[in-house]
């Protein structure tokens, strides 16, 4: 049985836990790396965190959310086996125009590097990797189904394939990230959460993506 | 030996080569390198002029690079590929000459290069009727798209699966590459001890997996099997590989339990060997972790058809799949000092092997690693 145990999200102008039940508003995204250590949701600093494209930010931070929702502490010297499943509407193309318009503004001789690396639809994913020591798969899809419900049902089936001992799902547009984290009943049985075979499960994913935005 | 449900049916790619499998290995075999120079785009502003063109390729205005390397693989393949398998594209940048059209003329639709159309247009051209998914893993997309494609058929979601893969040198991408300072300003020389970086290619193929039932049943012939993959993080860094291989290796014993095989099984490695210091470093690294001191010939395509990004792991099942079929080590094309630390790992000149089970390995930007067995 897999369940899901925390549920972090975020927007441009608030940020939330479901399980905890919690939300609160914050100014903006250079602030949010000092404004969430002030509430303990990252553990440690995020290096390179002012350097992330907006996406990246909001998605390290909708998974500290989730984390936190969860229950689940991590450290900076430690590793897990968590994989990390993504989708978005978007995908990447807003940090792609950013690279490739820089890039042209300046005579098409020299690409930025840092703006460069933005340029996968994974790079939020492995930022969230690196942050959180997550070594489990590591991939972004995008189908033409219901995003959060097909991301959660891939996420269940890698657990259950033994890929990962629990995995992050995120999706991820230009305005709202949804982070979810799912886990195997028996190892977090008695923490609160929803079990992913359960019927309300629809009801309760269009809820959620209704309720944030 | 792996319990198998996932078989390869069908298969085509187009490489700097040109068109074809078979073409492509036989200039491997041969140690040709395909990589010329670019004459797509200007490339004065930069340290090389170098990558793996498909020769005869380019397109008009309204048109991308991937759909002109697919279009012409499609043709009288339709009946080929069962209307019900599920189709998989993987790729990292997709039609993204779009997007370079628009910003540099004004003109055209950026949003045309959102991958999500490609995989639109994929499916319109192959008759599927699923609207199917597109898989980004940086540099092993396409082993996680045939590993998610394997999973699905296991699970008996579906019964035929079709993978695409696709990517082309663009100036984006170059551009990129050339300002994190990846590049070799010659041909890369993967596992050779004065490699100095990659050299971008382009290519794109397709591999059409189906349940062993039911290749059995339409009577089709089988290429090989998908035996078992592995999928990790480093959770390191995001351009450096974790230098200790720790990664990569996880991910191929990884795959080799999920293929119920031994590193005594394993008969030959098709490596990512992309021709950087790090990347080729950190795989010799790993391989020795793995196989302890055993040593198990290697090879990488690299230094013939250039680093083809999101298409590279298609292009390496394809080859390895060859390479199985022929019981032959490919050499490492361009390979003239061996690297002391991947000595009696990779050759100059192809050789025989006798275990027919193999693993292709790929890794990424963002520390990702994948490892697909074969047999």
């Amino acid at each position: 049985m897999i369940k899901i145990t925390g549920i972090g999200w975020i927007t441009e102008k608030r940020y939330g836990r479901i399980i905890q039940q919690s939300a609160r508003d914050y100014s903006d995204l250079k602030s949010l790396a000092s404004d969430f250590v002030g509430q303990a949701l990252f553990a440690y600093p995020v290096k390179n965190f002012g350097r992330f494209d907006k996406i990246s930010k909001m998605v390290c931070a909708a998974a500290a959310l989730t984390f936190n929702d969860a229950g689940v502490r991590y450290f900076k010297s430690e590793k897990k086996e968590t994989g990390i499943i993504g989708t978005g509407t978007a995908g990447c193309l807003q940090s792609n125009l950013a690279y490739f318009k820089d890039y042209v503004d300046n005579g098409r001789s020299l690409g930025r590097g840092n703006l460069f690396i933005y340029t996968l639809p994974s790079t939020p994913l492995a930022e969230v990797a690196i942050h959180f020591g997550c070594r489990g798969p590591l991939l972004y899809i995008k189908s033409g189904q219901s995003r959060m419900l097909s991301l959660i049902e891939y996420a269940g089936d890698m657990i259950s394939r033994n890929e990962a001992s629990s995995m992050l799902a995120i999706s991820a547009d230009e305005h709202r990230v949804i982070c979810i984290l799912l886990e195997t009943d028996d190892q977090v049985h008695q923490k609160k959460g929803f079990r992913i075979e359960e019927q309300s499960l629809t009801a309760m994913i269009a809820s959620l993506e209704k309720g944030i935005s | 030996m792996p319990s198998v449900k996932s078989v390869v049916v069908a298969c085509d790619m187009v490489t700097p080569y040109g068109q074809g499998v078979n073409l492509c290995w036989k200039h491997l075999i041969a140690g040709d390198s395909a990589i010329g120079e670019i004459t797509r785009f200007d490339t004065r502003h930069f340290k090389t002029n170098k990558a793996g063109i498909i020769p005869g390729l380019s397109c008009g205005a309204g048109e991308s690079f991937v759909m002109k390397m697919l279009a012409p693989m499609s043709k009288g393949k339709r009946a080929l590929i069962p209307e019900d398998s599920f189709p998989i594209l993987a790729t990292t940048t997709g039609e993204i000459n779009y997007l370079e059209g628009h910003i540099i003329t004004g003109k055209g639709e950026y949003k045309q290069s959102d991958p999500g159309f490609l995989l639109e247009k994929i499916v319109k051209l192959t008759g599927v009727k699923y609207p199917g998914l597109l898989v980004s893993a940086a540099c092993t997309s396409s082993n996680t798209a045939v590993s998610h494609g394997a999973a699905l058929i296991d699970s008996g979601r579906y019964d035929s699966v079709l993978v695409i893969a696709c990517d082309s040198v663009s100036e984006f991408v170059f551009s990129g590459f050339s300002a994190i300072m990846a590049l070799d300003e010659n041909a890369a020389r993967p596992f050779d001890k004065n490699r100095k970086g990659l050299t971008l290619g382009e290519a794109a193929g397709y591999i059409l997996m189906m349940s062993q039932e039911r290749a059995l049943r339409e009577k089709r012939p089988v290429l090989g099997k998908i035996a078992g993959w592995g999928l990790t993080s480093d959770a390191n860094h995001m351009t450096g590989p974790d230098k200790d291989g720790g990664g990569l290796a996880a991910a191929i014993n990884k795959a080799l339990q999920s293929a119920s095989v031994t590193i005594d099984d394993i008969g030959v490695i098709s490596a990512h060997g992309t021709g950087t210091i790090y990347n080729d470093a950190m795989e010799i690294k790993a391989f020795k972790k793995v196989f302890n001191k055993q040593f198990v010939p290697a090879y990488s395509i690299k230094g013939g058809v250039g680093h083809t990004m999101g298409a590279a792991g298609l292009v390496e099942i394809i080859i390895a799949l060859k390479s199985l079929q022929e019981m032959t080590v490919p050499p490492t094309v361009n390979l003239l000092d061996v690297d002391p630390q991947a000595e009696g790992w990779v050759f100059q000149e192809p050789a025989k092997f006798k275990k027919a089970v193999t693993i292709s390995t790929n890794s990424g930007f963002g520390g990702i690693n994948s490892a697909i067995v074969l047999c």
